[in-house]
């Protein structure tokens, strides 16, 4: 199980290196590799991962490269450059 | 973390890798980051160009990050789809 848990640490970190390359698409399979493998292993995603990757394109968010980090009432949104938004509660 | 022991079930991509052996002699000595990974290939970033390289028929070194060692795997044991290595020695209940 720990291999598991780390193996989705390390994919987020590169997926995160990868879009500050500029190769969004590297990015994606590592994701995508990240989700497949917490879902086979029956974990959680940790919380820094599910909300720093896009739902709708599977990029990892890095704010000021691809996302944008907005605070609002109650809410914060985060936006992808695909165009879609996560919206979170604060308090 | 990654250990001679673990390696096999563990993550490969951004491990530097040196193609020791292969039945192919231009892979061999072939290096740098790993950057993908497919059932039967690893996807190495050699200089400029970014080489695929089977799985089947290479002996890989792998750098292992926190020990600062070198691990040398043979290419048939990484066989299988990437995230479904993990799974192969137990460690979840439901195999």
């Amino acid at each position: 199980m720990a291999i598991a848990a780390e193996r989705i640490e390390r994919l987020h970190t590169f997926a995160t290196e990868a879009v500050r390359a500029g190769e969004q698409d590297r990015a994606r399979t590592y994701v995508r590799r990240a989700r497949r493998i917490a879902e086979r292993n029956r974990l959680e995603l940790p919380r820094s991962i599910s909300r720093f990757s896009c739902d709708r394109c599977d990029v990892a968010l890095v704010p000021g490269q691809n996302a944008r980090v907005r605070l609002q009432d109650g809410h914060v949104v985060i936006s992808c450059s695909c165009g879609s938004h996560d919206r979170y509660p604060y308090r | 973390m990654i250990t001679p022991e673990t390696i096999a079930r563990h993550e490969l991509v951004g491990l530097h890798v040196q193609v020791t052996e292969s039945t192919d002699p231009t892979l061999v000595g072939c290096h740098g980051p790993v950057v993908n990974e497919t059932t039967n290939t690893l996807v190495v970033r050699d200089g400029s160009r970014t080489r695929q390289v089977p799985k089947a028929i290479a002996t890989f070194a792998f750098c292992l990050p926190e020990t600062d060692s070198t691990v040398f795997v043979d290419g048939e044991r990484l066989i299988a789809r990437p995230a479904r290595r993990t799974e192969r020695t137990g460690g979840s209940q439901w195999q």
